[in-house]
């Protein structure tokens, strides 16, 4: 197969960019879209241009580094796929593929493709977690989950933190990615202690890093590779709503700040 | 931690556009209660005597009128801060930009959100100046089962009979249903109301709103426009 | 003719006493550093899968300064992720019999007995508690209806002890340990450093006391001192280019170490996993796994005729050779994963293999599909068969699936002793970059049960240890010191030297040269003369590449072609090393199989008497000349036997 490649070159976050055409052939229709930038980038190598930078791990879906606005669509046009997963032949003989970075303010281009997502690791440290030292916790079945609620809660710890809800969504906003981490922990009974003040913060930091607020078009669902489902956003709404409601005056009792 | 600002958050707001976005649906359903009876057949004498009951209502109506003021804005100000917000958040936008289809809810109703909600915007003081403080030079009254009322009817019989109002008015309903077609279903999901298993009946829910108030709404103006009496007539045969 | 190290110096440091007290004993007799002198340590962790991340998290819970370094943009991506299976713990909720007892018992056998007893059966102890820590930071495990844990059972292993998270057990675990680090992040004593590769290990008065490392973003070689060196950076599988690893995935802070003087040991030990998709072509640039699972109900097979090219279906029954069930009547199917991978090959090798390469065996469900229906199948097997579909645009319930093996992971490492410190004191190697736990051969669920269990449970312990009894806090190093000057000066030099390099070929190709040497000599199946053969040709190819290699761009911003050519660099030494092992071992363990060395059945045949040993390699500044010394192996609780799968 050929293909006519237009992506987005820039050589560093403060330059200016835009796009550049290529053209491959030998494309084998069970390539991903990364084997053929791959393809690409050696031809750029051996004619001593500087082959095209994006970012790409484990290949198989599961680490979340690869993310590209493949034709207008993060991750391109198959629902439930990360962009290494995409392969070529769901796309037309001949026809031009448009690549372009995450585009988000909180997602700086570092060079390229490759953008900063390091603002999802600050909304994380914000209060994405249990408090639980090595060595403290209780036995195992101590504490029971049903299973429904450890299905559930396994919908939303699916995330991979790839960012394409972010780069999909016409406002730019981190709305799913945070949702589903505080629905994961909302369900579980091993999240109840920190409920409030994982919500209050987690949506601060959220807010503080910049991204858009959410209008409810539910593009991040269709682009999420794994799927998750806007219901995750509602119940951090819900969780917020109560958390502002509730978080002083027992935080207050518990002599905490 | 210290607290933060709910109504400065991003859900904060939504909360607020939310609250007051199924206020002012509540609104216009009652709002389109009271314009359907003009189709009872009796020469307006049902709606006038609806409109003459509003406006006895005395600080009753201010209040109302002042609680709808302020849900109106709300909503206006906390839209357009969630849309200056999108544009702060990605100032370079894609070269080409489509919708996956799936579960996604982007339409074009969804898009046009600003757009559509500042037409309405702009549409609600004329449409106040048109039938509330200005009606017609003469300041038509009526006199119905022994009181002397306000010729509501009238007005808005003369209002319509001219093509252009009454096709601009179409045009403005049409675009108030594409708003409640992502405005209703939204509204229940910002609040956190929805489930996975109750976002679909809702989003098919607000398709039905929205095409109810549409088509509710703008049913009068083509009505009067093409059936309705001659408003220079109207009144003199009456008479 | 490999140099033999005369005195043996490699002391293991296994507490005294019966194996089931050892850890004890040792934990009450190791010197403890007081929590008001904890935040004047700084300890440096490289990598942030299961073990970096949970040493990272659990040293800043103790208090002390961590400065945690990965080559990815953010923890969570470290490929830990990828795992699918599950983790083994003895908990024995399924009351069936599990004990701390049989999980080091199976461990230890699994290893092929190349493993040491008393590392192993620590880890069977402290397999229970990683359960009940990733439980409690909100990690999402299979439940039953009452809400107590799920289990499986895996990798033939003969009871349920496999805890799982639907296929991303790995995910999940590491997301949880991601979470605990990112609390301590938030809390000041961790302090993350993403995309930096650590090109040096700076070693002052004998000890470890500082890396040198490349900002991936800016080009910047970085130094940073400290009191310790934790090295979590995971195996090598991608020496051999086409591997079920992450394309980024590398040896080169290990080898840098081992250049520093850290022995690597038993390099050869390599496992190969049966179910992979196979290749298409040679853009691919990985290659991917798929559950062992499948091989409970698909039956394995290749055409009875030599180069048969006719489509699956019209292939006739009575000319098909379901080799497994044939050559191993009792497990069939499901022999161990070394097995079943050599089988398959040796099927390929001799003609009989299937696809466009002929370098693939069918995996057929359609007596699976008759037997149980199709929805049965799907349940058991639909996301696996919706992944291969979308891959290769075949149905796995209409075709039969086309199979390979591929490596997978790497049980040689650098050589710790019971504490995991290497031989450079001050220097922790953890999880899959280091040698300890599985011997000849990993069973399958125990590589996160490990990374886990050194990272929350061990090194807390030894590295305090450590910090207490070698008097680092007297001595601090700052940055300043011309050793740091001396590595980062190198480290910039081979970095100019690299981006400089404008030959013919490139990294990728050198790259994919290499693992070919690898894969055919070096790979599932050795022999003297293959390897021989194999040491030659790395030789040469090592010495083409820096002659030849092209990499182009600029050291001072992001340069992906740079890093791969660093990484490659070291593969191709790496590379030599471990043929040079895989052919000093004249014996078949494990993942290490010798065709000079094996039964009249094709069975591996260990040679307990001349190779019961740790084969830990010493740098000796030539990568052609390491120095051999050996750490002997004793099984004083689980007796040395043969594996037998007929």
């Amino acid at each position: 197969m050929k293909f006519n490649i237009k992506v987005w070159r820039q050589a560093g976050p403060n330059a200016k960019g835009g796009f550049k055409s290529y053209a491959v052939d030998g494309i084998l229709p069970e390539m991903s879209l990364l084997e053929m930038l791959d393809v690409l980038n050696e031809q750029l190598t051996k004619q001593g241009e500087e082959p095209v930078a994006f970012d790409s791990d484990c290949r198989e879906g599961i680490c979340g580094t690869c993310g590209l606005v493949v034709n207008g669509m993060a991750h391109g046009s198959r629902l439930k796929c990360t962009t290494c997963e995409l392969r070529m032949r769901h796309f037309e003989d001949g026809a031009t593929v448009t690549i372009e970075p995450f585009r988000a303010k909180s997602f700086p281009i570092i060079k390229d493709l490759v953008v900063d997502r390091s603002a999802f690791d600050r909304i994380i440290a914000a209060g994405g977690y249990i408090s639980v030292n090595a060595g403290s916790a209780p036995d195992a079945n101590a504490v029971l989950v049903p299973k429904d609620i450890a299905e559930k809660a396994m919908d939303s710890a699916a995330c991979i933190g790839c960012g394409a809800c972010v780069a999909a969504c016409p406002n730019a906003s981190a709305s799913l990615f945070v949702s589903a981490k505080i629905t994961q922990f909302a369900l579980l009974p091993q999240g109840q202690a920190e409920r409030e003040r994982r919500a209050l913060r987690m949506v601060e930091q959220m807010d503080k890093e910049g991204f858009g607020n959410c209008s409810n078009h539910a593009e991040c669902e269709a682009a999420c590779p794994k799927g998750i489902s806007i219901g995750n956003i509602a119940t951090m709404r819900r969780e917020y709503m109560r958390a502002a409601a509730r978080y002083e005056e027992r935080a207050e009792a518990a002599g905490a700040g | 931690m210290s607290k933060p600002c709910f109504v400065k958050s991003t859900i904060g707001r939504k909360v607020i556009a939310a609250i007051s976005g199924i206020a002012l649906m509540l609104f216009i359903v009652v709002h389109l209660g009271g314009n359907l009876t003009m189709l009872v057949p009796d020469n307006g004498a049902t709606f006038n005597a609806y409109a003459h009951k509003l406006h006895s209502l005395g600080p009753l109506l201010w209040v109302a009128r002042a609680g709808l003021l302020i849900f109106f804005l709300g909503h206006v100000i906390t839209a357009i801060g969630v849309r200056l917000d999108e544009k702060r958040a990605r100032p370079v936008g894609y070269a080409i930009t489509a919708s996956k289809g799936g579960p996604s809810k982007q339409t074009w109703s969804s898009r046009s959100m600003l757009i559509t909600g500042l037409i309405i915007l702009l549409f609600v003081p004329f449409h106040i100046w048109m039938f509330t403080l200005n009606q017609g030079a003469d300041h038509a009254r009526i006199v119905q089962h022994g009181v002397e009322m306000k010729d509501v009817y009238l007005s808005v019989v003369r209002g319509f009979s001219n093509p252009v109002k009454a096709w601009a008015y179409v045009a403005v309903m049409a675009l108030l249903g594409f708003h409640l077609r992502h405005g209703f279903w939204s509204a229940f999901q910002s609040l956190g109301a929805l489930s996975p298993k109750c976002a679909p009946v809702a989003y098919t829910a607000g398709l039905i709103f929205a095409l109810l108030m549409a088509v509710g709404f703008l049913i009068l103006p083509l009505y009067i426009l093409y059936f309705g009496p001659d408003p220079e007539t109207l009144r003199v045969a009456m008479n | 003719m490999i140099k033999v190290a005369e005195e043996p110096i490699l002391n293991a440091n296994i507490p005294d006493g019966p194996i089931e007290t050892k850890w004890k004993t040792h934990k009450a007799n190791i010197k403890l550093v007081s929590p008001a002198n904890k935040r004047k340590y700084t300890v440096i962790v490289v990598g942030t899968g299961l073990a970096g991340g949970s040493a990272a998290a659990s040293l800043g819970e103790l208090g002390y300064n961590v400065l945690n370094f990965c080559i990815q943009d953010t923890p969570r991506r470290a490929h830990s992720v990828a795992a699918q299976g599950g983790i083994n713990a003895a908990k024995n909720y399924q009351n069936d019999g599990d004990s701390v007892w049989r999980l080091f018992y199976d461990t230890v056998k699994g290893g092929d007995f190349r493993a040491r007893e008393a590392n192993v059966y620590r880890l069977a102890e402290m397999s229970a508690n990683i359960i009940d820590q990733c439980a409690a930071q909100g990690v999402p495990f299979a439940r039953e209806y009452g809400g107590t844990l799920a289990n499986r059972s895996f990798g033939g292993a003969q009871v349920s002890r496999t805890f799982y998270a639907r296929g991303q057990t790995g995910q999940q675990l590491l997301l949880g340990c991601y979470s605990s680090l990112m609390r301590q992040v938030d809390a000041g004593r961790v302090k993350l450093f993403p995309r930096r590769e650590m090109l040096d290990l700076v070693v002052v008065d004998g000890r470890a006391r500082g890396i040198v490392c490349r900002n991936l973003v800016t080009g910047a070689i970085e130094s940073y001192a400290a009191d310790a060196v934790l090295l979590a950076t995971g195996g090598y599988s991608t020496v051999f280019f086409l591997s079920t690893n992450a394309v980024n995935c590398n040896v080169t802070a290990a080898w840098r170490c081992h250049k520093r003087g850290a022995f690597f040991a038993n390099p050869c030990y390599t496992q190969i996993h049966p179910t992979c998709i196979p290749l298409a072509g040679a853009s691919q640039s990985k290659l991917t796994l798929m559950s062992e699972s499948l091989r409970n109900d698909g039956r394995v097979w290749v055409p009875k005729n030599k180069g048969d090219k006719r489509p699956p279906s019209q292939i006739p029954e009575d000319e098909r050779d379901y080799f497994l069930e044939r050559l191993y009547p009792a497990f069939g199917n499901l022999v161990p994963r070394d097995i079943a991978s050599r089988a398959a090959k040796r099927m390929c090798d001799t003609g009989y293999g299937v696809g466009n390469t002929g370098y693939a065996v069918y995996l057929d469900f359609s007596d699976a599909i008759q037997r149980l229906g199709r929805d049965v199948v799907r349940e058991r097997y639909g996301n696996l068969f919706d992944m291969y579909h979308e891959i290769t645009n075949e149905s796995p319930y209409e075709t039969p699936m086309r199979i390979y093996p591929a490596p997978h992971y790497t049980m040689g490492g650098l050589w710790v002793d019971y504490n995991l410190m290497s031989t450079i004191p001050g220097l922790h190697v953890l999880g899959e970059a280091n040698f300890s736990d599985h011997g000849a051969n990993r069973l399958g669920a125990s590589a996160l049960m490990q990374g886990l269990a050194d990272g929350y449970f061990v090194i807390p312990y030894t590295l305090g240890h450590y910090l207490a009894d070698s008097g680092v806090l007297k001595n601090k190093v700052t940055t300043d010191h011309p050793a740091f000057k001396e590595a980062a000066a190198a480290a910039a030099e081979q970095t100019k030297r690299l981006v400089g390099a404008r030959g013919k070929k490139t990294v990728r190709e050198f790259h994919w040269e290499l693992g070919r040497i690898m894969w055919d000599h070096v790979g599932m199946s050795r022999n003297a003369k293959g390897l021989e053969g194999a040491i030659r040709d790395i030789r040469a190819l090592r010495e083409d590449f820096w002659k030849n290699v092209s990499v182009g761009g600029s050291d001072g911003d992001f340069n992906k072609n740079l890093e791969f050519a660093g990484r490659v660099a070291d593969f191709m030494e790496l590379g030599e090393l471990m043929a040079i092992d895989a052919l000093h071992r004249n014996e078949s363990c494990g993942g290490h199989f010798r065709e000079e060395y094996q039964t009249p059945e094709g069975e591996a045949m260990r040679d307990d008497k001349n190779f019961c040993y740790v084969g830990a390699w010493q740098w000796s500044g030539n990568a052609s000349e390491p120095v051999l010394h050996k750490e002997d192996l004793e099984f004083d609780y689980v007796h040395l036997a043969q594996r037998s799968y007929k």
